[in-house]
């Protein structure tokens, strides 16, 4: 699919300059071009965390030989190259890093709706190894590094499953 | 016998935030021509390996762009390779052609560059772009872009060492003002730290003139044996010669969290350097490298790059950066080109632009207001995503 949206300039302005080795190639076409795609996209091994979000449910993998506790979910432990085994969280734990978005990409329909600023938090959870990257809702607080946070859980439809959760102040 | 290569010769072209004119295949015609008349070279026939660096199939709307670029500026039949790594791509194809000249599978590489990252696309759909060079599952979904990754980890600094936001606006004014002094960079500015300060915040604490450029652009870069480039390079002989001598490289978790309890820093890149020197027997690098040219995709990230490359302590980069130590003047200037804030960063020319600006940095060849009098040695800083992959490169006159 192509609308043409800029036709051929200047040709006659600019050809023809004896010491321009490009004067036959001056004009030039500019179309716009959209490409869409659909996809059939599997979450793999870390789609159980996704479906018991849907039960307000909050899991990581833990390996059993370091003891890591990986959220989000891994399923190899990278560090003994285990599999790991699900492990529910309180879904509570304390804010190590955030920013605030003035500038919303529109990733998906749900990133879409969000007004800006909205917060990117770090939040290391009770019980986990790794820092767990989420929206922040907590309209009129000021966020301070170490409050305590929960998971909140959405209800559908979502377009993206991951948006069945976000952060809350505790 | 390998021996460690030589920068042959280079070319680019001016950075643009738009080229209208031009596609992916005219950026690089021009910056192969521009390398031809560096060289004094009519041609390409000696020369005997391709390597393409570009990032995006997405910005290009064009997968095998390598197969093409080769095949745009004559270069078939002989073999070429498509590197890929992020924001590191221009890099670490440098890396592999000096690994293809070291292992004697060649000569000579000529290395290309390029990207559209401009205007092709809008501002919002380039951020998804890159945004999908993140965890797609994890980060992406959420709405999370580059610019808020980096700006958790910067927050994270802030919060332990004291950086304040004055310190890395002095980075986002100085790049900008370097780039007055080189004809290729996209948007030179004078500005002051508070200008910075006051510009339209993006993703807190970085401001609208806390970030890098997108941009059009290409460059190319013929790495070789000396001998190979003393054969068929007719300006080798006119120039002082530039070794290639150290590269490293080093990598971290996708994700910012997974790396707790260390997220005000990237640890790719105390593992680039460190292997890099180790190879360029470098051991004071603060007196030993002498102009560099850092990964400044956002300004606070120059704080990080002087702590993490080993110039300074852990926690000292803001106060020791707004201090001027790595301004034109300073103990070890950095990004006299004007770095990704002020010349700009085509992302698979970006690599290699830093490389030219080194290379003719050592040559002695550059507008003598930003010229770092008998520079011998620098080095060149590039990484991917918040430094998934991060490559340093260093080169060295020998007289």
């Amino acid at each position: 699919m192509s609308d043409k949206v800029s036709s051929l300039i200047d040709i006659t302005e600019r050809a023809g300059c004896a010491d321009d080795a490009w004067g036959d190639f001056r004009g030039f076409e500019r179309i716009t071009l959209e490409l869409k795609q659909r996809y059939h996209y599997s979450l793999g091994r870390q789609s159980r965390f996704f479906i018991e979000l849907e039960n307000r449910r909050f899991f990581a993998t833990a390996c059993a030989s370091c003891g890591r506790v990986y959220a989000p979910p891994r399923p190899l432990c990278p560090a003994c190259l285990q599999p790991t085994t699900w492990r529910e969280l309180s879904g509570e734990g304390s804010l190590e890093t955030w920013s605030a978005l003035h500038f919303s990409p529109g990733t998906n329909a749900d990133v879409a709706a969000l007004q800006t600023p909205y917060v990117l938090a770090y939040a290391l959870l009770d019980g986990a190894s790794t820092l767990f990257p989420h929206l922040l809702r907590a309209e009129g607080e000021s966020l301070r590094q170490g409050m305590r946070l929960r998971v909140a859980y959405n209800e559908g439809p979502v377009s993206h499953p991951i948006h069945l959760m976000h952060f809350a102040p505790a | 016998m390998p021996s460690v290569p030589v920068v042959a010769a280079v070319g680019c072209t001016e950075i643009a935030s738009e080229r209208r004119d031009c596609n992916a295949r005219d950026l690089l015609t021009d910056a192969l021509l521009d390398l031809l008349a560096d060289a004094g070279m009519d041609g390409l026939g000696a020369v005997e390996h391709g390597l393409a660096s570009y990032e995006s199939d997405h910005f290009n709307m064009q997968m095998t762009l390598g197969a093409i670029l080769h095949d745009t500026i004559g270069m078939t039949p002989k073999p070429s390779l498509r590197v890929e790594g992020g924001g590191a791509t221009g890099a670490l194809a440098l890396r592999t052609a000096w690994a293809h000249i070291q292992s004697g599978l060649c000569d000579s590489v000529l290395v290309y560059g390029v990207e559209k990252n401009g205007r092709g696309v809008s501002s919002q759909t380039a951020n998804q772009l890159f945004a999908l060079s993140a965890d797609v599952d994890w980060e992406t979904a959420i709405g999370g872009t580059y610019t808020s990754f980096y700006a958790a980890m910067m927050r994270a600094h802030m919060a332990q060492y004291g950086t304040r936001e004055e310190h890395f606006a002095h980075v986002a004014a100085r790049n900008r003002a370097n780039a007055a002094f080189n004809p290729i960079a996209q948007k030179p500015m004078d500005i002051s730290i508070d200008d910075v300060l006051r510009s339209r915040p993006v993703a807190d604490p970085y401001k609208l003139l806390d970030c890098s450029l997108l941009s059009d652009g290409a460059a190319c870069l013929l790495l070789a044996s000396e001998a190979w480039a003393r054969e068929h390079v007719p300006t080798f002989r006119t120039r002082p010669p530039v070794f290639f001598t150290g590269t490293g490289c080093g990598t971290d978790t996708m994700r910012l969290g997974d790396r707790h309890p260390h997220i005000t820093n990237f640890r790719a890149k105390q593992q680039a350097a460190q292997a890099a020197y180790a190879m360029a027997g470098i051991r004071d690098p603060l007196r030993e490298i002498d102009v560099a040219e850092l990964y400044d995709s956002y300004s606070g990230v120059e704080i990080q790059a002087v702590e993490d490359l080993g110039w300074v302590g852990r926690g000292e980069g803001g106060k020791t950066v707004a201090a001027g130590a790595f301004d034109l003047d300073g103990i070890l200037p950095v990004n006299p080109s004007g770095g990704l804030l002020g010349r700009g960063a085509p992302v698979g020319a970006t690599g290699i632009l830093q490389a030219i600006e080194v290379t003719q940095q050592l040559w002695g060849l550059v507008d003598e207001r930003r010229q770092v009098p008998g520079a011998k040695r620098g080095l060149a800083d590039t990484h991917a995503g918040i430094a998934s992959i991060s490559v340093v490169n260093i080169f060295e006159r020998r007289d």
